[in-house]
């Protein structure tokens, strides 16, 4: 155990620590204030800067609640399992702060150390992810069955099927991504989208993103999918009986878990740290990650600001009747397409270098764009530097547009592919829309019993 | 060093939890327990750099198996974990007789029988080479199970509904 060793992950973790709950509370103070603009309110608007009149749009706010979760009365339920209360909001918070480390995310540290710092460089970074993603449902049945309140318990148990259901679509989404770049690491998954070749920028990558972020919110517990902690039937669900720090830490949980899942997704499909003027500072592709995640949490609370909660055979019917087949056949969808495309460049290929290899061609007119038509073959057969069949595209996409025949053919197939994958998958959607629409009409469910 | 420590916490841990899982009369205890268990278990694997034996432990035995424990005992009238005073240890003498049986004629000599000065061979320990290695030989037999596994899936889906079925005949009647 040297000194240097303890030093090295020091580097690796403490932003990562540091952070993210400080982006926390920012995203708390943006979520009050983006909900209070969607009802018509205005939100936190006093505190600011203390001790003067300074209000900054009531930035302060997030200070003030950690303030008072602090000082509150820690209450404990006379009847509850005292170490289970106590080890639930902990256990909430350690997988959560666990799983940021398997994101690309990398710091740049010009002055203490040459490279960048990545805190887990797995081979196996997605399953990691998924496995540690999962300890989140004990937390919460922890919470809810140590409360010994009734609450408390159906919130727990809605919790876990809930997030068993939702994990399958969220794991099946992401598998399309591991077989395009055929590999778990992802640190190779963002680098294999760099140059805005982002998986959302294909049929099957747009199904597999929207299949993913709807599973994340319902493995986040966020509305529409708030049923353990539905306030209006269950009290608070799993932590109603939790108040002061406990409280606090599990707030902090949640609200990391989104981070993190949203890393994942910005991970997998949207091009990690990859953006516009990327390589004008070291610290650009870290910004960009973390602009992105923002993007998604924007998103999220305006999706709690409009939508209504599900019931729960509502919640059960969509995960299990339309989410999971959706992507299973969009999964059947990208493997056939990708290997159709994949066959159509390389038999552009082929023609392109046997054209070329056949001598003098130029009996009539010259054919436009055989110069990128031939960069795209050499890329994609690997003689100029390494084999990528993306920048191939590419080049062949430029040559197309300069006329050359055979990438023309090329480009229409390719066009073709699309424009079939995104009816079928439309026509698939609507199809089970249509099956799995429960047939419980809302006053037959309440009475159902 | 470091790694003989992490290799001695870990095993201790491992079979704290094992022991607590066992004796703990609250079930709920009791599965909880047997995930610390689990979880020390895929420390060893990460410790031997089987990294992805460690994730897939995680993600089968924690995420899968303990959370289906937990199903199971919600389902029951236990679900409070209140103690469950008929778990009795009738019979307790002829269990401790199998266990030890198991170790002296089974484990024992295989213990002494390995061979643990012989250097393991290299593997390639990458997700991708792992894959080839598993797949490349099995796939058929891989997809004849993943084909029964969905046909007992759907049976039983198929007994539960048929049950339920009978129970509301029944009722009518």
């Amino acid at each position: 155990m040297s000194f240097q060793l303890i030093i090295d992950i020091l580097i690796a973790t403490v932003p990562l620590l540091v952070i993210f709950p400080s982006l926390f509370a920012f995203t708390t103070w943006m979520e009050r204030k983006a909900l209070a603009r969607i009802q018509n309110r205005i939100g936190p608007n006093k505190i600011g800067v203390p001790c003067t009149r300074v209000s900054l749009f009531g930035l302060g706010q997030p200070a003030a609640d950690g303030i008072k979760m602090i000082f509150k009365e820690d209450i404990v339920p006379r009847g509850a399992d005292k170490l289970f209360h106590l080890l639930a909001p902990i256990l909430a918070l350690i997988p959560a702060m666990l799983i940021l480390c398997f994101l690309p995310l990398e710091f740049p540290w010009g002055k203490f150390m040459s490279g960048k710092v990545q805190a887990f460089m797995l081979d196996s970074a997605v399953i990691f992810f998924f496995a540690i993603t999962g300890l989140n449902t004990l937390a919460i049945f922890m919470a809810g069955w140590a409360s010994r309140n009734k609450y408390s318990l159906l919130g727990g148990m809605r919790a876990v099927a809930q997030m068993v259901s939702y994990e399958i679509p969220l794991v099946l989404s992401a598998v399309i991504v591991v077989m395009m770049v055929g590999s778990l690491n992802a640190k190779e998954i963002a680098d294999a989208q760099s140059g805005f070749n982002w998986f959302v920028f294909s049929p099957w990558g747009l199904a597999a993103f929207i299949v993913f972020f709807i599973a994340a919110l319902a493995e986040t517990n966020r509305s529409p999918f708030d049923l353990p902690e539905a306030e209006s039937e269950i009290i608070a669900g799993y932590f109603t009986e939790y108040s002061g720090f406990k409280f606090a830490l599990f707030f902090l949980g949640e609200y990391i878990a989104m981070f993190a899942i949203s890393g994942l997704a910005v991970t997998l499909f949207l091009g990690a740290g990859d953006g516009p003027f990327v390589d004008a500072a070291p610290w650009m592709p870290a910004m960009w990650f973390i602009a992105k995640i923002f993007g998604l949490i924007a998103v999220m609370i305006w999706l709690r600001g409009t939508l209504p909660r599900l019931r729960v055979d509502q919640l059960m019917a969509f995960a299990w009747k339309f989410l999971l087949p959706l992507s299973i056949f969009n999964i059947l969808l990208a493997g056939l397409s990708y290997f159709a495309l994949d066959a159509r460049v390389a038999n552009t290929t082929d023609d392109v270098i046997h054209y070329v290899n056949s001598g003098n061609p130029f009996a009539g007119v010259p054919e436009l764009g055989t110069n990128e038509a031939l960069m795209g073959a050499m890329i994609y057969r690997g003689m100029a530097g390494e084999q990528n069949p993306m920048a191939a595209k590419k080049w062949f996409l430029k040559a197309a547009l300069k006329g050359h025949p055979a990438s023309r053919t090329l480009v229409a197939w390719w066009l073709g592919i699309w424009v079939l994958s995104l009816v079928a998958l439309y026509v698939m959607a609507k199809g089970l829309n249509n099956l799995s629409r429960s047939t419980t009409k809302p006053r037959e469910y309440l009475y159902a019993e | 060093m470091t790694q003989e420590i992490t290799f001695w916490v870990l095993a201790v841990i491992a079979v704290l939890g094992a022991l607590v899982a066992v004796r703990r009369r609250n079930l709920i205890h009791g599965v909880f327990a047997l995930m610390i268990f689990f979880a020390a278990l895929a420390g060893l694997f990460l410790l031997l750099m089987a990294e992805f034996i460690a994730a897939v432990q995680i993600l089968v035995y924690i995420g899968a198996v303990g959370i289906l424990l937990l199903f199971a005992i919600m389902l029951t009238e236990r679900v409070t974990g209140d103690d469950a005073r008929d778990i009795t240890s009738r019979g307790s003498f002829w269990g401790w007789a199998a266990a030890l049986a198991v170790l002296v004629f089974l484990l024992l000599p295989a213990i002494q029988g390995a061979d643990l000065s012989q250097t393991a061979q290299p593997i390639n320990p990458s997700v991708k080479a792992l894959g080839h290695q598993m797949m490349d030989p099995y796939v058929v037999t891989l997809e004849v199970l993943a084909l029964l596994l969905t046909a007992a899936l759907i049976g039983a889906v198929a007994a539960s509904q048929g049950g339920e079925k009978k129970k509301e005949d029944t009722d009518d009647a």
